[in-house]
């Protein structure tokens, strides 16, 4: 038995050095605290594999779906392997910041993508700002009159608790606040079935309640058209913004379903994150930020549609 | 075949061990880095966490239950414990031992609609998930506690304090790890707590004839689960400075794979602390590895899973072998 073991060993040692032969000079890792079934993230990937094949370096993806004690493994991983560099969403706020340490003081850059933390020190930030985000989806149903002081606005999420939704709903509250528009976070989850599920529960319960929605999550958001066709709500009779990071919302806008959405350029925040940690890695620090994102109507979804489809 | 050849080859945890060294091996020679004093000081950081819930469900299982309320409680216990003191509602210290006394007191509610109500524990511990989880985000409105500055608080770091061993990073969980699994080792191994538990999985009416006491060993068992997934998931907010409802996500189906692997009988009646240990390091660093050696985002659960089936397929096959005394 024990020669039938020490052969399997053998040759699966051998199997993997001859893998290991192949490996590129240099090494980047790109950490997601998002879920793989979270549609807006396969194109962030697609940015970053985009840029691997660009490049010609390698790049490591790894998904956390919000679990930061993971997520934090993954980047000392990353530190321990010696990247060349890393580029990291933040799960939640203050959760990296240790991490971002020990980054730092090895000298491997750490890029912040997606969702900002100002309280860690990371070498650059690329994406949007989302409270700004979440303030300006407010701003714009007060400015259209389509909410006024007393009105209730729905807010479903994906993940309660996560970063961006947080942050989002901060921008959201420093609008709504000051005029007496209250509203309400729900928990919509990650799984595609169970979000259209849920949201069409809460429509069927609270349809007389709510005057707007806000989807604070691409999933949510890309979900409208099915929550409304299933609960019997006509296109633009509830007003609708949030994130527009998916064909399904490009849609959804063009079929008046959602009069505003939220593009965050997924592809284009994670080559660029990757570009400013190459170029630290190569000795020229980024003093700076770089800041994504477009609020548009349905007059401009279709560049947005056209993109997402590949065309 | 000299006889301590063969009593190694015997125990039930010769198979883990073997899949242990070979996985080790094949990810050092894949990537160095494998091995540095950094990645294994960043291994046992989490590992020891999931390894606490990992233990206490072993007893569990040994006695034929299984708890799948534990990743819930990894996420509340700490939200709770987190709340009551960044509220001012209560000392850190106080705020600890509420939420602990929380977590056994959920404990003994699974305990005894499971041996009371006579209801399967996969049952009464997936409503007590959702009923836990539930709370959690309600209590909280999904928006994490703050538990940044926590580390310099005399609790935290007598939890999750860090200290340097020979240019090894290593933190006191780590130690209350090592404490837990000698602790639950003797005690299912060489005391009479530990033949109840493995008679209460193997003839739970064998053993009420022979006089044991079956439900209370049972409602101890979950009372002891619950608490180390609420102590796990306290130590693990203090390290990752993270407090959120929805943490522990999913570690529940992790622990159990855990324990099975490491040669505790999904069915109850035989169980191994020691095996469990080397199961709770196989998933890890298989983990670890993995990400390591740059396997992609979307194939890392293709991999992650074929990893778990090949190596159930050894495990057995190797069980098989020590069955017929091959």
């Amino acid at each position: 038995m024990l020669n039938k073991l020490t052969a399997l060993v053998i040759a699966l040692t051998l199997g993997a050095t001859l893998c290991a032969s192949e490996a590129t000079a240099k090494t980047f890792y790109w950490i997601s605290h998002g879920s793989p079934a979270d549609p807006v993230w396969t194109y962030f990937l697609a940015g970053a594999q985009q840029w691997a094949t660009d490049t010609g370096n390698q790049v490591n993806t790894s998904f956390h779906n919000g679990d930061v004690a993971a997520q934090q493994e993954t980047v000392r991983i990353a530190i321990a392997a010696g990247a060349a560099g890393i580029v990291t969403s933040s799960p939640d706020p203050g959760s990296l910041v240790q991490v971002t340490e020990e980054a730092n003081e090895l000298g491997i850059p750490i890029v912040n993508m997606n969702t900002p933390d100002p309280t860690a020190n990371f070498d650059a930030y690329v994406g949007g700002d989302l409270i700004d985000y979440g303030r300006q989806w407010a701003q714009y149903l007060v400015d259209k009159k389509l909410v006024k002081t007393g009105d209730f606005v729905w807010l479903p999420v994906e993940v309660m608790g996560a970063t961006y939704g947080v942050l989002e709903e901060q921008g959201i509250a420093s609008v709504f606040e000051p005029l007496g528009i209250t509203w309400e976070v729900t928990d919509a989850t990650l799984d595609q079935g169970e979000v259209i599920t849920r949201m069409v529960d809460y429509m069927t319960a609270n349809y007389d309640k709510v005057d707007a929605i806000i989807g604070l999550g691409d999933l949510v958001t890309g979900s409208i058209k099915r929550v409304f066709d299933q609960s019997g709500i006509a296109p633009g009779e509830i007003p609708v913004v949030g994130w527009g990071n998916s064909l399904d919302t490009t849609q959804e806008v063009l079929l008046g379903y959602v009069n505003a959405a939220q593009w965050q350029d997924p592809q284009a925040t994670s080559y660029m994150a990757l570009t400013l940690a190459a170029m630290a890695a190569s000795g020229i620090p980024p003093g700076f930020d770089i800041t994504t994102g477009a609020l548009y109507e349905a007059d401009q979804a279709q560049i947005y549609d056209d993109i997402l489809s590949g065309k | 075949m000299p006889s301590f050849v063969k009593r190694l080859i015997s125990k039930p945890e010769f198979g883990p061990f073997v899949l242990l060294l070979a996985m080790v091996f094949i990810f050092w020679e894949l990537n160095p880095a494998f091995l540095s004093l950094r990645n294994i000081s960043n291994t046992l950081a989490f590992t020891v966490e999931l390894g606490l819930i990992a233990l206490a469900m072993t007893l569990l299982m040994t006695s034929g239950e299984f708890d799948l309320s534990v990743g819930s409680l990894f996420g509340f216990s700490p939200v709770l414990m987190w709340t009551l003191y960044n509220t001012g509602i209560a000392s850190i210290e106080i705020s600890f031992a509420i939420a602990l006394a929380t977590a056994l007191g959920i404990g003994l509610i699974s305990g005894l609609f499971v041996t009371r109500l006579k209801i399967p524990s996969f049952l009464v511990t997936l409503g007590m998930l959702l009923v836990v989880r539930g709370t959690a985000l309600y209590v909280t409105n999904g928006f994490p506690q703050r538990t940044w500055n926590a580390k310099d608080l005399p609790l935290a770091q007598l939890l999750v304090g860090d200290f340097t061993v020979a240019g090894l990073r290593l933190h006191m969980s780590l130690l209350w790890f090592i404490a837990a699994a000698v602790l639950l080792s003797i005690l299912l191994t060489r005391t009479k707590t530990g033949n109840w538990i493995q008679a209460s999985g193997g003839n739970a009416n064998a053993a009420r004839a022979r006089g044991v006491d079956v439900n209370r060993t049972k409602i101890k068992l979950f009372m002891l689960s619950a608490a180390m997934a609420g102590f796990a998931g306290v130590i693990s907010s203090i390290r990752t400075a993270a407090a959120n409802p929805n943490s522990g996500t999913g570690y529940e189906l992790e622990v159990i794979a855990m324990v099975v692997i490491g040669g505790t009988a999904l069915t109850g009646g035989r169980g191994t602390i020691i095996g469990t240990v080397f199961g709770i390091f196989i998933l890890r660093l298989m983990r670890n590895g993995i990400v390591l050696i740059g396997v992609p985002g979307l194939a890392y659960n293709i991999f992650i899973g074929t990893i778990i089936l090949a190596m159930m397929a050894l495990h057995s096959w190797l069980d098989r072998r020590h069955q017929e005394g091959g």
